[in-house]
């Protein structure tokens, strides 16, 4: 925490912001991210502005503007932010105050002073006021001057996004210490917990937003991460899940008041349906049933109607079988299968409705593990993953220069070869056809690693056959049998991510060699020990391994050169 | 497995191939293994003189 170089003391705070919501969140003393709710008590602060007479609203008391006050309303604009005009798709913004092109870049016409004249603002200049409030509610919180901060932003946010955030946030008085991807934050955030282990797995995330779905593929390789696919989507997402609640709505009104014009054609009966719904749909997440009502919704009329659950999952049941598609489209452009799939995060919002998480797990086996509020006691909140993520990154590099970090963050250090298969050793055989591969490290590791594992040997000891191979994955397809007794076969596997899938066929994961590495032998073996291995990878994919009876101080080195030439010893 | 009959090699060990070729990727400048890790490649360290410090 002591500041250096008689440069003013760092207080950082991670900020993750969205399109419809922002959060601010730090990191204890203990080394544990806290979310901080603004002066409204709400963690999830709507990224919305809105002027009233020239006093600026921020978060909550904005986003109701948008029924009273629309056109001094600016809400969804982050990802306008360093774009082009023409690229942007201002649909989102319908509601609120329009995007206008101005000077090379996008602006909104609104009253911001006490004067009734309208004034041009800048998207960036919108973005500096809304992270000056952030700043604001988390140095009242902190009782300290926040000056910097770690902010996540989507994995396809551009150079130019992420330098015109960057201004604007200096603006704001904020230094930004480092950019970090909104799922490697949420990965991150889970990693953190005491009870998690750095171990290898490939973890999904899907974030369902307000205003779009992104969905990451990362290998996570001893606690480093390495995104292998992304899928971007700005068609499903949490406000079409309102649009069916919207629509639900509108027809019950007409239905029971006939007369009344259609609420969906006024705007500000359209405003007022659409905030409604969003708190219909968070309470359908934790309730089984949700209450609408809205004062003077069309002609005056008031109305209020309920929905059940079962009603609205069976009205958005086209949207959420879009976001499990997405989901499997995502594993399969990283050229995986769900079955190599560990881990699935849910994040943002949405994640919170049980249906989202159930339609996800039900395109995966059963061996993946789906995080959400629904399917697990220890998930973390969906809303709070990537913010809580930043945080930590966040208390991680605020002591270090920024030189510092922007040496380590150079493609220099962060480009880095990964392994293209897995690496271990063929157990019970040495034949290639009837061994068995155990993974040591395991494919798309990035290098240099170094594994060590223990492997058993004969049961009578002896002398003993080390093979180091390298071993591609394949997905075996068995047809079912009449008398289905497969399912206990593969179970007596002793691979520890062999996992099978009782669907009419069954598919498991299995391993071929498909390349022969190195032999050594290990002589004199004891009953019953292990053998314990240790692999080094270098960069330049030579290997370097050791073979060693578990407990004995000596045993057999061998280094494999790098190149294609001159195979045999 | 047991090691065949007269299976030799030089000091017990026998070179057999290499590993195939490795993709280039980038890995996400995140969290505390990854700074270990940038640490170690700006000073040129490997993992062992990484742990003696």
């Amino acid at each position: 925490m002591s500041a250096e170089n008689g440069a003013a003391q760092r207080v950082a705070i991670g900020i993750s912001f969205g399109n419809s919501y922002s959060s601010i969140a730090f990191t204890t003393a203990e080394g544990k991210a806290q979310v901080i709710a603004n002066e409204d008590g709400d963690r999830q602060i709507p990224s919305a502005l809105s002027y009233v007479g020239g006093e600026e609203l921020h978060g909550n008391s904005a986003k109701s503007q948008i029924t009273r006050n629309p056109k001094n309303t600016v809400i969804y604009f982050r990802d306008f932010l360093g774009q082009e005009f023409k690229s942007i798709d201002p649909t989102p913004c319908h509601q609120s105050a329009h995007p206008v092109e101005h000077a090379g870049t996008i602006a909104f016409k609104i009253k911001d002073t006490e004067d009734e004249t309208e004034n041009i603002v800048t998207v960036a200049d919108i973005t500096t006021r809304h992270l000056k409030k952030l700043k604001n509610s988390a140095s009242d919180y902190l009782g300290s001057q926040v000056n910097c901060a770690v902010i996540t932003v989507p994995t396809n946010f551009a150079d130019a996004q992420k330098e015109a955030l960057k201004q604007a946030a200096k603006a704001a008085g904020l230094e930004v210490l480092q950019f970090i991807h909104e799922p490697t934050a949420a990965v991150l955030a889970y990693d953190a917990r005491p009870e998690a282990e750095a171990g290898d797995k490939i973890v999904v995330v899907a974030d369902l937003g307000g205003t779009r779905s992104d969905i990451a593929v990362i290998a996570s390789r001893g606690g480093i991460y390495s995104i292998l696919a992304t899928v971007h989507d700005y068609e499903v997402s949490g406000s079409k899940l309102d649009q069916v609640l919207i629509e639900y709505f509108a027809k019950e009104f007409l239905k029971k008041n006939k007369s009344a014009a259609d609420p969906r054609e006024d705007a500000r009966s359209l405003a007022k349906l659409k905030l409604e719904c969003e708190q219909v749909k968070k309470a359908l997440s934790i309730g089984s049933t949700g209450n609408f009502s809205v004062e003077s919704l069309s002609d005056g009329i008031d109305f209020a109607g309920t929905i059940n659950r079962t009603r609205y999952e069976l009205l958005g049941s086209k949207l959420f079988s879009a976001f499990a598609r997405l989901v499997t489209h995502a594993v399969a452009k990283a050229q995986l299968d769900p079955l190599d799939i560990t881990e699935i995060i849910l994040a943002g919002g949405n994640s919170h409705t049980p249906k989202v998480a159930s339609a996800v797990g039900n395109a995966f086996p059963e061996s993946t593990t789906i995080l959400a509020p629904s399917t697990s006691p220890t998930a973390i909140n969906p809303n709070e993953l990537p913010v809580r993520g930043a945080a930590i990154q966040a208390s991680l590099i605020q002591e270090f220069d920024l030189e510092d970090i922007e040496q380590s963050t150079h493609p220099m250090v962060t480009v880095t070869p990964h392994t293209t298969h897995a690496i271990g050793i063929l157990c019970i055989s040495g034949d290639e056809h009837t061994g068995k591969f155990q993974p040591i490290v395991d494919a798309e590791t990035p290098l240099p690693v170094r594994k060590t594992a223990l492997i058993a040997t004969p049961r009578e000891g002896g002398n003993v056959l080390i093979k180091l191979v390298e071993g591609a994955r394949h997905i075996k397809v068995t047809k079912p049998q009449p008398k289905a007794k497969a399912e206990k076969d593969s179970d007596d596997e002793d691979d520890s991510d062999e996992d099978s899938d009782e669907e009419e066929e069954l598919r498991e994961k299995t391993w071929k060699v498909a390349n022969v590495l190195s032999e050594a032998a290990i002589r004199g073996v004891k009953k019953g020990a292990k053998v314990e291995v240790q692999i080094n990878v270098k960069e330049d994919l030579s290997v370097n391994c050791i073979f060693r009876e578990a407990g004995s101080k000596t045993g057999v080195r061998g280094i494999l050169p790098q190149g294609k030439a001159n195979g045999s010893a | 497995p047991v090691l065949p009959e007269g299976w030799a090699g030089e000091k017990d060990f026998k070179p057999i191939g290499h590993l195939s070729h490795a993709t280039d990727r980038n890995i996400e400048p995140v969290g505390p293994h990854f700074l270990a890790h940038a640490r170690r490649k700006r000073h040129k360290r490997t993992f062992s003189e990484d742990d003696r410090i």
